[in-house]
């Protein structure tokens, strides 16, 4: 996009279906403020049309484009090569983890979406709905009724980072439990305290905060998180009570 | 979601290359916490040879004052503090407090937590 | 490989899995048949995936376009029934910024009552009142009924009703080869797994070629031709979301002339251009300055805006002479029998919102084709929730 050239090295993550896993060199000339997506796509164009990966918006709505680069997770297709490299220098990309792995840079997102649809998220919310609660001032028009997509894209890049999801898989992970805390505001159903209340669902969580830190897109599922715990815990004292 | 085999994952937990602030925090809970665990059966141990009588008192205070318990003990109070410290933020965060702003109590709390581990070193080696 | 699909129903392969082979493979199942898709990449990887998400209320179309007009707002009203789960829907408005803008809203009120979309003049004021960060130079307004979707979603949606009328669907399977008869009958496909990198061969009693701005590779494989001209236009996202409902340029169709609002963005599109690599087209710094031009004209706030991603998509423009810009965005079905190679079939042309009717008229041609007398019934289906799609990964398990 600007004239500025510089010549990076792509270490690309390659393996095919019961072969070997190893990791492909590309030295590229890039544009320093094109988007990783955009030279991963050239790699593809133009040397090597082996190469799988997940892509389809191009401009962070989808989710598709996720992967770990030089260790940490990125959404490639608004990631500037700036931001990850300099003159000289080398990029590492690699698949998100925490998901099975198809062929090179993607990862099986079936049990995830399934998993996000028994929390019941929505991908449409009202303008309230859609934002945090903290951030109602900025997010949300007082007149009108406007609904939007909500900020959750679905990109499992918070399910990559997280140490929990590391090492047990049966654990909802951030984006579920963030979704079902969506879904408990907007339609006030509580039947999805139950799908969370449990050793693999909202008390899993650690503490880490590596989801709310790699999310790219204002979802903030660490914040999510504690609130569901908050919110489950009144309802079960509540409970309680009301007995 | 399936991973590779648990132990090497395991292992991965304690490494924070490219990772953020809270990694650090889930790291430092969790040696803190395999440190005061040792601690801890290692006091039961000792707790029961005192239970041996007058000698073996006084052959342990021998010991206890010797350079390699004393840097044992003073990590163990670090590993208390900063582990009490940080549990604090964890159980507060648990019931929606403090959430917003989790990174900057981190640092807070890890700071005061170095000023008592300094305070502690003080009088434990330089006098009451 | 043998097709594992129910016996006795004639098979249909379609190549794409953009909108348009999605919902076909919708269509053609509910109709009968067994369909197998087979597209090289995810779902929506190609033009698909990058459409800026503009649901048209078909003003757009409405002076310069009658029939494509008409086929938006049908459409856009069916989508918003069948699709509500991922498309935000909060209208949008046509501005005037110039006088000669202000002549065209003339032709622009007779088009939309012409093609049946619902518009409402709006005063100046109340527009601004509606939309504040709008330029407040504005001259003439009008309210339409636009609307923002998830590309990748709605595609996904189309696929999981698919699914689980029995379609199979194959990602990441690039197809590389026809096979033919020695009558010239189009007869089935090979392609590629890129996940394993083995060859498999599928049979098929038709074979549909959904690819939209690839349709010519794919129709050079069995040696005939489509008049499809892929044209390339940039598109620009930026950090705020500046607006809540569309905001459109109220003059003939020209560059940058649509701000989407999308999540917590918003998106200015487009341009159009030659290019003769389909597979990787380059974005131009001063198409982005063009952009950043245009959408300043129309909500001047996005100045003060941080870009936040830029990219390129190839529409599938059917070529019948003149330049990009006049061809005609509405879409054309190809039987192949007239060009020696019965059994192939091209849908290409058109718009995203569109494509379940771009879907219906190829099916209906297939079914003709065949003699089969189904008709369609994807009109009034409620899609399954797009997250289905991978139903079949727990019972696979």
């Amino acid at each position: 996009m600007s004239t500025n050239e510089w010549s990076v090295t792509f270490e690309v993550f390659r393996q095919k279906k019961g072969q070997p896993a190893h990791y492909d060199e590309f030295v590229m000339k890039v544009d320093p403020d094109e988007y990783v997506l955009d030279v991963i796509e050239r790699i593809w164009a133009y040397t090597d049309r082996s190469l799988t990966f997940r892509h389809a918006c191009h401009h962070s709505t989808c989710g598709a484009c996720g992967m770990r680069i030089n260790g940490t997770e990125k959404l490639t297709c608004i990631t500037p090569i700036r931001e990850v490299t300099r003159d000289g220098g080398k990029v590492r990309v690699e698949p998100l983890r925490n998901f099975p792995i198809l062929s090179d840079l993607v990862v099986d997102m079936g049990e995830f979406y399934l998993r996000l649809d028994e929390a019941k998220f929505p991908q449409v919310a009202t303008l309230k709905e859609a934002c945090l609660p903290f951030e109602r001032k900025q997010q949300v028009r007082e007149d009108g009724n406007f609904e939007r997509l909500v900020d959750c894209l679905e990109c499992g890049m918070c399910i990559s980072a997280c140490p929990v999801a590391l090492t047990s898989p049966e654990y909802l992970g951030p984006a579920v439990l963030a979704a079902a805390q969506h879904a408990l505001h907007q339609f006030n159903d509580k039947s999805l305290f139950d799908y969370v209340d449990n050793q693999d669902g909202v008390w899993r969580c650690h503490s880490a905060y590596e989801c709310t830190a790699v999310c790219p897109s204002n979802v903030d599922p660490g914040w999510r998180i504690m609130d569901l715990r908050k919110n489950l815990l009144r309802h079960q004292i509540s409970k309680i009570f009301s007995r | 979601m399936k991973n590779e085999p648990n132990s090497i994952n395991l292992l991965r937990w304690f490494d924070p290359r490219n990772r953020k602030l809270g990694t650090w925090a889930f790291i430092l809970n969790r040696i803190t916490a395999l440190g005061l665990t040792l601690y801890l059966f290692m006091h039961l141990i000792v707790l029961g040879t005192l239970a041996r009588g007058p000698e073996a008192y006084d052959n342990f205070i021998k010991l206890a004052k010797t350079p390699i318990i004393l840097i044992g003990e003073t990590l163990v109070i670090a590993a208390g503090i900063i582990h009490g410290l940080n549990g604090i933020r964890i159980a507060l965060n648990s019931f929606g407090i403090g959430t917003r702003y989790q990174q900057q109590i981190f640092i807070g709390l890890m700071v005061v937590a170095a000023g008592c581990i300094a305070i502690f070193v003080k009088s434990m080696f330089f006098g009451h | 490989m043998v097709n594992n699909n129910q016996q006795s129903k004639p098979r249909a392969v379609i190549i794409g899995g953009g909108f348009t082979g999605c919902a076909l493979a919708l269509d053609l199942q509910m109709r009968g048949f067994a369909v197998e898709l087979f597209e090289r990449g995810e779902l929506s990887a190609g033009t698909s995936g990058r459409t800026h998400g503009l649901l048209h209320s078909g003003g757009r179309y409405c002076v310069e376009d009658v029939e494509a007009g008409q086929e938006c707002i049908q459409e856009n009203r069916i989508l918003r029934k069948i699709a509500k789960q991922c498309i935000e829907f909060n209208g949008g408005l046509f501005i005037a910024l110039t006088d000669s803008d202000v002549a065209y809203g003339d032709q622009f009120a007779k088009g939309a009552v012409e093609c049946g979309i619902d518009i409402d003049e709006l005063p100046p004021a109340q527009a601004i009142k509606l939309e504040p960060n709008i330029n407040p130079a504005l001259l003439r307004a009008f309210r339409v009924p636009d609307g923002a979707f998830d590309p990748l979603r709605l595609a996904l949606a189309f696929a999981a009703t698919a699914k689980r009328y029995g379609a199979v669907f194959h990602p990441y399977c690039d197809v590389t080869e026809l096979l033919r008869r020695k009558d010239g009958q189009v007869i089935g496909i090979r392609c590629l797994n890129r996940h394993e990198d083995h060859f498999y061969t599928y049979e098929a009693d038709v074979v549909i070629n959904a690819t939209g701005a690839w349709a010519g590779r794919i129709t050079a494989l069995a040696n005939v031709d489509v008049p499809v001209r892929p044209t390339p236009g940039v598109m620009v996202a930026y950090d705020q979301r500046l607006v809540q409902c569309v905001i459109n340029r109220l003059c003939i169709p020209d560059d940058g002339d649509i701000l989407v609002p999308q999540r917590r963005m918003v998106l200015i599109g487009t341009t159009s251009f030659d290019h003769e690599d389909v597979d990787y087209i380059p974005v131009y710094q001063d198409q982005i300055q063009l952009m950043h031009k245009r959408a300043a004209e129309l909500v001047p706030a996005v100045k003060n805006a941080h870009m936040r991603g830029a990219w390129m998509s190839a529409r599938p423009l059917i070529a019948s002479g003149g330049d990009a810009r006049s061809l005609t965005r509405t879409f054309k079905c190809y039987d192949h029998a007239e060009q020696g190679a019965p059994g192939l079939f091209t849908i290409t042309g058109g718009k995203a919102t569109t494509c379940r009717l771009m879907a219906e008229k190829a099916a209906d041609l297939v079914c003709q084709s065949l003699k089969i007398n189904q008709p369609c019934q994807t009109r009034d289906l409620i899609l399954d929730p797009y997250r289905q799609y991978f139903a079949s990964v727990r019972s696979a398990s």
